[in-house]
This record gives structure tokens, C-alpha cells and sequence, in this order.
């Protein structure tokens, strides 16, 4: 530890800590322009100038740049630097325009508080400024850069700390120029962040542009709920909508920033079409005639036909508190347990992921950037959760090893290791990995289970024929590290490979190796999902159970199985046969549209609540706003009509959980403190790390790290004979799999218009080698036939990928769901060229 | 589009190097000869030489100031700009030839002869105030010599 002064007071820091984050531990802000805790000192723009008075370095000098060490005195008031930083700011000022009444920016805008703060007050520059043609960016940024002040954060940040390479500097010293090499759509899906670490206002929030000041907009910490990551967010929000969403700074899981799918994924809650009014069969009605209509027509069929005909679906996308209430509603009525998952190798997945992530191996996205190997199977960072390949992107800038390991054409802003394997190889592969870096004896040293786990790996023969085979390198790198890090996705794989995984971590531990293990999970609170169903609780057992005629009503909580059931002809059926279809949505999803009673829900941001990230981390987002119609829908642009009425228009929709909170109280609850009390009960029974607090309001804001449903016996458990049991690839069929993209497969995202245009055109990707024996090539427009109907869509072939897989993204233009659920294989046949 | 054969060697020379981003300024200067200037086309055809981005060729591109992103004149004129032509003369030497070329500093004659641009230093301080022009340097200069300089040039044009 370095023990120094900073105007006067003594702190004592970390060694390598620079003198100005040591101010800031301090409480004082030294300003910056060039410096960003993520990015790191580069001493360019000249303003965090202090004075050293006493230690190894004397004089002005850079904060950013010099390491906080044992005897320092600083100044940062000193007369001396003072004076320097006025003058450095004057220098930045020089060519900045006059235009803060009308930039965005005004009003949080670094530049302008240091231009204030600095002292720099009049300007004494009276000569021509220099001017530039700005250049289109996109829908998400805006680009102004007669106010660039040349920090160079933008690029650092796009190419260095992103990976990204077409954003950069152009030009020289006083020309300097921030843009890309033409006009254009900015490729990075992190460009966002552009708008958050501008110092000034160079790259503004395009979406939001001209709708306000900052301080014109309620504020609020947020949740991300756009993948499983659970990144942080700062919600904010004007006349009744959420405008703009930013990054919110958070140590454990998203750091400094978000992806633009977070960042942007918000319009759904305030869309036009959004449904505000409660339906039955399609028609109009108020809030409490249909929530009467439904616990009537429950009881009816409850009556008729037994609490067991009638089944509930809950959706990864609610709050922890809806679902604890949903199932407990079910409970209680002696419904079937509810559904949150597709099927049940879906809801195992999860299950499994949770009762592998045990304490000691479970890590963080922070963990992720200190990782010096990282294994990826079965997991497509960019797409499944965009963050994650930004934390990974950190440990290959800082000298790691990344393995992929996956079927689908994988590609990541960093260089990688890739071996294209069949989702049917991964576990063989995995098998000859721990062979390969781990011995008997350290598999001995975690018990008899682990060393007939180890003894049992198939030898020779069978782990040979998974082709490609795995490199030296890819060896090496893994003997070498000291802190390897297994991430699997949860989506593609089988749960063997998920178990193998954790098994693989530990041994890595017993190896003396800082192992960690990471799991995707397919929804933003799959982790709650998976606490709460039971191993077949599957939505596909209750179409099964639909279809043979036991369940007679069918309660969907903000759940849209339109979007995610493979089988939509079936699906429509099933929905037919029932007598009840109770939708609770704030989407217009075509469940919702199809509803026999329908109750409008609160958005996240509406009701606020708890959410359970991929990790286990239960984490807290406060209500950002009330609800109600947006002004500019209400007004049409103009002042909102003046009507003489209680409360405010579109205000029906409340909390999910509270409307289930009523039906399972049989009527309307007034007391919403008892009923939150009660809940906070329930939840902090279920979840033993939350017993410590009295309520909600106490979790802090890096949430807790729960390890509800870990379960050690399930070490080392699994069957190897089935698991290398490796299906020959015949050439004749593929095994289509379902991934997920950027943008366009994700339900919220999906709705905001200005990430449409970033939506890459919907694709079947297939191996080039393999199309061209069937006799397609790239951008084919081919059309596949199942019995269920057909699908059409353009082909592209791809050389890095597994050659027996069909890959189909969810896509929101393709109406792909004409699939039997499960295992899908399509012969060649069924592929065919469209003229 | 680049001549087959040229783009033949310029693949092996890169072939032959460990990170062929190190080649990027010789890329540069041949496709500029073949060109006349970098173009838009040729900082194109540079990146997919280089495996790198348009963007990135164009960083180092617009960075260098013999590497030309518009169309110049057969001879371009670098006028030192520097601390040492500065104390010998720099400004008037300038002006002479803003008037006998009719034109500004980073502008090509009508006739598509000249282009003048400044320098910062051409490490020609011995014989300052001193310019280049088309790679060739002179030195010791005032108007007489400019004038010489300039009728051979345009004589032999």
C-alpha cells in the first residue's frame, strides 16, 4: 500500500494506483477529459494537471500518469495548476462552437462543467474556428464534431477497448477527425457507449435528440432484462415515456458499459400499440370487470372440469416477484405447476446450470476480464449476450487464450481459436481436454466419484474421431493458465455438456488453477425460472396435456409462446381446443391478441423488482416510472386534452404479480404494503441468502449472489457411454439449431424501431461444402418443408462451421416456427431451391 | 481498378511478412504513383491488401502528408513550414509562390501543373528556406530561383 496527501488529507492506496483515482477515493474530482477509469491514462489532453510538492516526482504534472506512491504531497488547489488548467481548457475551447443552448449534450456535458468549473469564463479567441463535415452514423448516434475536443476516448474506446475498427482518428494535430471511413451504420454493437463517454457533445443519443435536458427527465438505476446478463441501467424519463436508457456504472457485472440491444431495447414500453385497456374476447372493458370475468370463468372451469385442467405459463422476462406469486398461485389453486420454460431439455438446461454453480466456481463478468484462458462452448457471445464478448474481448487485450468451441460460425471482435464441433462432439472434446490437462492423481485428490468420472473419460478411439482435433496451442494455452474461465451457453447444448463443464472446473481447481465457470442462460430471469419448475414443467407438456384434453384454461403471465414455440400450427390448435385463454401482457404479443380475457401488466420499469442474473446475483431495479400513456401519444404532439377524470389515462396496468395477488385472493387487494410483506416472506424463503434483510429496499446495489439449488452430489455424475456416443455425420440430413441474434430474434428488443435498420437480413447458414454437394450456394433463396409447413428464406453458406447443422435464427421476419419441438433434423430433401 | 501484375507483387511482398500492416505506407506510395493520388478506390484495395479496414488505411493515410487524398498536380510543391525556414524567410518564400502559381496554399494551378502544400520539415535546414517538389529538393530559395525553377518545370511539362 502507498500512503500519500492530497490536499491535505492522507489516503492510502492499492500500489499502481494512479494519483488520480486516489483523489477520487478522496472524494475529489480531479477533471479529465482523456482519462476513463475502463480506458486508462494516455496524459493527452492535458487537464488533470496537479502540483507536486513533496515526494519523487515536483512540479505540475499529470494525475493520470503518475502511480500514487509512498510520501507524495499534491495539490490540486495549488495556485500554479490552477492557472495551468484554465489554460489548458481555454485551448480546448478554442474551436468549440457557442451552440450548449442547443446541444444535446448541454447540461451534462463534462466540457462545459470543467469550462465552468476551470474558470474559463470569456473567450478571448476572435479567430475563424475550424469546422468540419459531419457524417451519418446511423440511427443511434448522432455526430457533431465542430465540438470534438480531441481526448480521443471515442476511438480508444471503439477500437482498443471494443474491437471494432471502423470508427477512428483521421487526420492530424489541429484536423483531427473522429468518424469512419464513409457514411454508414456504426458496426460495433457497443456504439452506444459513444454517447456516454463523449466528454462533450461529439456523439449524442440520436432517438432521443432535442426531447430534453437532463434534468428535464426522471432518473432512475434500472435492469437490463434484454439478455441474462442483467446489466445495470440508468432509465430515463419524460412525459410519461422512457426516452433514453445509459449505462450504469457496476463493478461485479456490466463495469462502465451496456450493449446497444440494453441500451436500446426499451421502446416496447411505451409503444402506440401498446395495450393500456383490459379485453374480453377482443372487446374493451375496465380493469376490474375482466379481472371479475376471469376468476369467474376460472371458477367455472375449476368446477366443471378440476383445478388440475388449468395451467399456467410464466416468461423470463417478469420480475422474481411475479414469479414466486405465479407459482404460489398455483399452488394454492392446485393448478398445474406453472410453465416458464419451451421444453423440458429447455427447463433441465437451466436446472442443471444452477445446481452445477456452485460457490468457488461460479464468476462474474469482471472475473471474465481478469481470465488468462477462456473456453467458450456453445456459446455465441455477440449475439446471446453481447457484454460478455466485450468482458472477453478485455482478457484477450490483457494476454488470454479464447477457445470456441461451437457449431454455429461463431465470430468475435478478437482474434480466437475456433474448432467447428457438432453440439454430439462437444462433450468428447471436453473429455479429451480434462485428459489432456488434468492427471489421475489430481482427479484422485477430489474423491473416488471423481477419479471413476476420470477413469471412465473413453480413451483413444472414440475421442479421436471428433474432427477437427484440438490444436497444441489451444493445449498449451490451457496447461499454462493459471486462471481459466469455462463459459457454456445453456441454449444448443445438451445438460451432459453443461454437467461436464462444472466438472471440468473443478478439476481445473483441484489442478491448482483459479478455475471459474459462466453460464448463458436463455432469459433476463431464467435463474428465477429454473429455482421455481419442477424438472418437466415445460410449456410443450401442456399443449401435450392440452391436447389430450386435460387442460381446459390456460393462464399466460407476460408470457408469448407465438414468439418462441416451434410448432405454431399445433400451438394455434391447442389454444382452439381450450375454453380459456387468460393473457396478463404489456406487449400487443398475438397471445394477447388472441386472449378470451386479457389484463394489461406493468412494464419493468413500471412495477420495478427483483431480477435473477445467469450468475445467481439477485439484483434490484426501483420503479422508474408510474405508467400511463405517454403525453405525446395523449396530446398527438400538442398539449394533451384537459379531461375532467380521476387518475390518468392508460394507468390501468399494474404489476403482474399484483393482479395475481388478487386472483389468488379471490378479489381486489387495497392493502398493496401487506401484500409486498407477504411476498418478501415467500421470496426470502426461497431464496436463504435474502433471510438476512427486512425488505426489498435493502439489497445492495451489486445485488446478492445467491447458490439456491446447488447440489454437490451432482458432481461427477455423468454417463459417459451416452455422452461420447457420437453420431456419424451421414451427409445426407442436418441438425437445424435455433440461435439467437444481435438484433431482430430478441421479443423487447425487437420493437424499437431505430434497431431495425442494425438488423442483419434473416439467414439460414449452412456449410458452404456441404450446400454445394445438394447443389445451393450462397444467397440462394432456398424453402424447407416440414409436415407442419414451410419456410423461406435466403441461404448463406459459411466455411467455419460444423458441417451436419442447419443454423436458423428466431428471427422476427421469418415465420420460422413450423418445427416439431426438440431434436429437429431436416433431410436434404426437404431443402430446396426457390426460383 | 489496379493493373493484375501490380497487384501480383504487392501480394507477395506482403506475403513475405509477418504483420503485413508494417507494409502500409509502401502500399500507399505505389498505388498513389499508380494512381496520381489515394483515392477513394485505392485506400480500398489497400485495406483488402493489408486485411485491414478502409478506415485504419485511411488513419495512417490522412495522417502523412506526402500520402495524397485528392487529385494533385504533376508537380506537388512541399514548402518547408518549419522553426528554421521560419527565421530564413519562410513567409515571403510562400507568398512568391502563392503569386506566381495564382493560388493558395493546398490548391493546384488551372492547369493542373502545380500543387503547393506546406511541410513540416524536410530536414533540408542546411539550406533553408528550402521545398520539395516531386521529391526533389531545393534549397538557398528566394524569387529569382523560384522563378528558374518554375519556367524549367513548366518548360518541361
Amino acid at each position: 500500500m502507498s500512503k500519500l496527501i492530497i490536499d491535505d488529507r492522507e489516503i492510502e492506496v492499492s500500489p499502481g494506483t494512479k494519483v488520480i483515482e486516489a483523489a477520487a477515493q478522496l472524494g475529489i474530482m480531479i477533471p479529465r477529459f482523456c482519462y476513463h477509469p475502463a480506458l486508462g491514462s494516455v496524459g493527452a489532453c492535458r487537464v488533470c494537471a496537479v502540483k507536486f510538492i513533496q515526494g519523487p516526482f515536483k512540479g505540475v504534472q499529470m494525475s493520470c500518469m503518475i502511480d500514487a506512491q509512498d510520501g507524495m504531497v499534491v495539490s490540486t488547489t495549488d495556485e500554479d495548476v490552477a492557472d495551468f488548467r484554465r489554460h489548458v481548457i481555454e485551448w480546448l475551447m478554442l474551436h468549440h462552437p457557442h451552440d450548449c443552448p442547443v446541444c444535446d449534450e448541454g447540461g451534462h456535458c463534462l466540457l462545459q462543467d470543467m469550462t465552468v468549473s476551470g474558470g474559463h469564463g470569456i473567450r478571448r479567441y476572435l479567430g475563424k474556428k475550424r469546422t468540419y463535415t459531419d457524417q451519418f452514423l446511423g440511427p443511434l448516434l448522432q455526430h457533431e464534431m465542430n465540438r470534438c475536443i480531441h481526448c480521443y476516448r471515442c476511438s480508444r474506446f471503439y477500437q482498443e477497448y471494443s474491437g471494432y475498427r471502423d470508427l477512428g482518428a483521421m487526420q492530424s494535430a489541429n484536423r483531427t477527425y473522429f468518424g469512419r471511413f464513409t457514411d454508414g451504420i456504426l458496426e460495433s454493437p457497443f456504439s452506444g457507449n459513444l454517447s456516454d463517454i463523449c466528454p462533450t457533445g461529439v456523439y449524442t443519443d440520436k432517438p432521443s435528440r432535442y426531447f430534453g435536458r437532463r434534468w428535464d427527465y426522471q432518473r432512475s438505476p434500472s435492469l437490463c432484462i434484454n439478455c441474462s446478463l442483467g446489466c445495470h441501467t440508468v432509465a430515463s424519463i419524460k412525459y410519461r415515456e422512457v426516452k433514453r436508457q445509459e449505462a450504469r456504472f457496476s463493478e461485479p457485472v456490466n463495469g462502465y458499459f451496456i450493449c446497444d440491444r440494453g441500451r436500446y431495447g426499451f421502446f416496447y414500453s411505451s409503444l402506440e400499440s401498446r395495450p393500456r385497456m383490459a379485453r374480453i374476447n377482443g372487446k374493451q372493458c375496465t380493469f376490474n370487470q375482466a379481472q371479475h370475468a376471469m376468476i369467474e370463468k376460472l371458477e367455472e372451469i375449476k368446477k366443471n372440469s378440476g383445478s388440475a385442467a388449468i395451467a399456467a405459463v410464466g416468461s423470463l422476462r417478469s420480475s422474481l416477484e411475479t414469479l414466486v406469486m405465479l407459482a404460489q398461485l398455483c399452488q394454492t389453486k392446485r393448478w398445474r405447476d406453472p410453465a416458464c420454460f419451451i421444453d423440458s431439455s429447455q427447463v433441465q438446461n437451466v436446472k442443471t446450470a444452477i445446481s452445477r454453480l456452485e460457490p468457488q466456481l461460479r464468476v462474474s463478468l469482471r472475473d471474465i476480464e481478469r481470465a488468462d484462458f477462456i473456453l467458450a462452448v456453445g456459446a455465441d457471445p455477440i449475439n446471446e449476450a453481447p457484454m460478455l464478448a466485450l468482458a472477453m474481448r478485455q482478457a484477450q487485450r490483457n494476454g488470454a487464450t479464447i477457445v470456441v468451441i461451437d457449431p454455429r460460425p461463431v465470430s468475435l471482435p478478437f482474434p480466437f481459436l475456433y474448432l467447428p464441433a457438432a453440439p454430439m462432439a462437444l462433450s468428447a472434446y471436453l473429455g479429451s481436454l480434462i485428459k489432456a490437462v488434468v492427471n489421475r492423481g489430481t482427479a484422485d485428490k477430489m474423491g473416488d466419484g471423481a477419479r471413476k468420472f476420470y477413469d471412465r473419460i473413453p480413451e483413444g478411439k472414440k475421442l479421436a474421431e471428433a474432427q477437427p482435433p484440438l490444436s497444441s496451442e489451444m493445449l498449451q494455452s490451457l496447461q499454462q493458465s493459471r486462471r481459466p474461465i469455462i463459459v457454456c451457453g445453456t441454449e444448443i447444448l445438451s445438460e451432459t455438456v453443461l454437467s461436464l463443464s462444472a466438472d471440468f472446473a473443478l478439476l481445473l481447481q483441484a489442478a491448482e488453477k483459479q478455475a471459474g465457470l459462466f453460464y448463458l442462460m436463455p432469459g433476463a430471469n431464467a435463474f428465477a425460472g429454473g429455482i421455481l419448475s419442477g424438472e418437466k414443467d415445460s410449456f410443450l407438456q401442456i399443449i401435450e396435456q392440452i391436447e389430450d384434453g386435460s387442460i381446459r384454461a390456460l393462464i399466460s403471465v407476460e408470457a408469448d409462446p407465438f414468439w418462441w414455440f416451434d410448432d405454431r400450427p399445433r400451438l394455434e390448435r391447442a389454444l382452439d381446443k381450450i375454453d380459456l385463454l387468460v393473457v396478463l401482457d404489456y406487449l400487443d404479443s398475438q397471445a394477447a391478441q388472441r386472449a378470451n380475457i386479457f389484463i394489461p401488466t406493468a412494464t419493468f420499469y413500471e412495477s420495478g423488482g427483483m431480477l435473477i442474473n445467469q450468475e445467481g446475483r439477485v439484483q434490484v431495479a426501483p420503479r422508474a416510472l408510474l405508467g400511463g400513456i405517454p403525453i405525446s401519444q395523449a396530446g398527438g404532439g400538442d398539449h394533451p386534452p384537459r379531461l375532467y377524470d380521476v387518475g390518468i389515462a392508460g394507468f390501468d396496468p399494474k404489476a403482474a404479480w399484483l393482479t395475481l395477488a388478487d386472483l389468488a385472493n379471490g378479489a381486489a387487494q387495497e392493502d398493496e404494503k401487506a401484500l409486498q410483506q407477504h411476498l418478501w416472506k415467500q421470496i426470502s424463503d426461497l431464496i436463504p441468502q435474502l433471510a438476512t434483510f427486512s425488505s426489498i429496499d435493502e439489497i445492495p446495489q451489486e445485488g446478492i449472489v445467491c447458490s439456491c439449488g446447488v447440489n454437490i452430489d451432482s458432481r461427477f455424475s455423468i454417463n459417459w457411454s451416452a455422452a461420447s456416443n457420437i453420431r456419424h455425420d451421414s451427409g445426407d440430413d442436418f441438425d437445424l439449431i435455433e440461435v439467437d441474434w444481435t438484433f431482430g430474434t430478441e421479443e423487447l428488443s425487437s420493437l424499437s424501431p431505430c434497431l431495425w435498420k442494425l438488423e442483419r437480413k434473416p439467414c439460414l447458414v449452412m456449410h458452404s461444402g456441404r450446400a454445394e454437394i445438394i447443389g445451393l450456394t450462397d444467397v440462394d433463396l432456398v424453402e424447407i418443408s416440414t409436415e407442419t409447413g414451410s419456410l423461406e428464406a435466403e441461404l448463406r453458406t459459411a466455411d467455419n462451421m460444423a458441417p451436419g447443422i442447419l443454423v436458423l435464427p428466431r428471427h422476427r421476419k421469418l415465420a420460422w416456427q413450423i418445427f416439431t419441438p426438440g431434436k429437429i433434423r431436416i433431410r436434404k430433401d426437404q431443402i430446396r431451391k426457390k426460383q | 481498378m489496379l493493373p493484375k501484375e501490380l497487384r501480383e507483387s504487392l501480394k507477395d511482398h506482403i506475403a513475405n511478412i509477418d504483420h503485413p500492416r508494417e507494409l502500409a505506407v509502401d502500399v500507399m506510395f505505389t498505388l498513389q504513383d499508380h494512381y496520381g493520388y489515394l483515392s477513394d478506390e485505392a485506400v480500398k484495395e489497400a485495406a483488402e491488401l493489408l486485411e485491414m479496414t478502409p478506415l485504419e488505411v485511411d488513419e495512417i493515410a490522412t495522417f502523412y502528408t506526402f500520402v495524397y487524398r485528392e487529385p494533385v498536380g504533376k508537380y506537388v510543391i512541399h514548402v518547408c513550414d518549419s522553426v528554421i525556414c521560419w527565421m530564413d524567410g519562410y513567409e515571403s518564400i510562400k507568398d512568391c509562390l502563392c503569386t506566381k502559381l495564382a493560388i493558395n496554399v493546398g490548391e493546384t494551378t488551372a492547369d493542373g501543373l502545380f500543387t503547393l502544400l506546406p511541410v513540416c520539415c524536410i530536414g533540408y535546414c542546411d539550406m533553408s528556406p528550402a521545398m520539395l517538389i516531386n521529391r526533389k529538393v531545393y534549397g538557398h530559395l528566394n524569387p529569382e530561383k523560384i522563378d528558374s525553377i518554375l519556367e524549367k518545370l513548366k518548360a518541361e511539362a
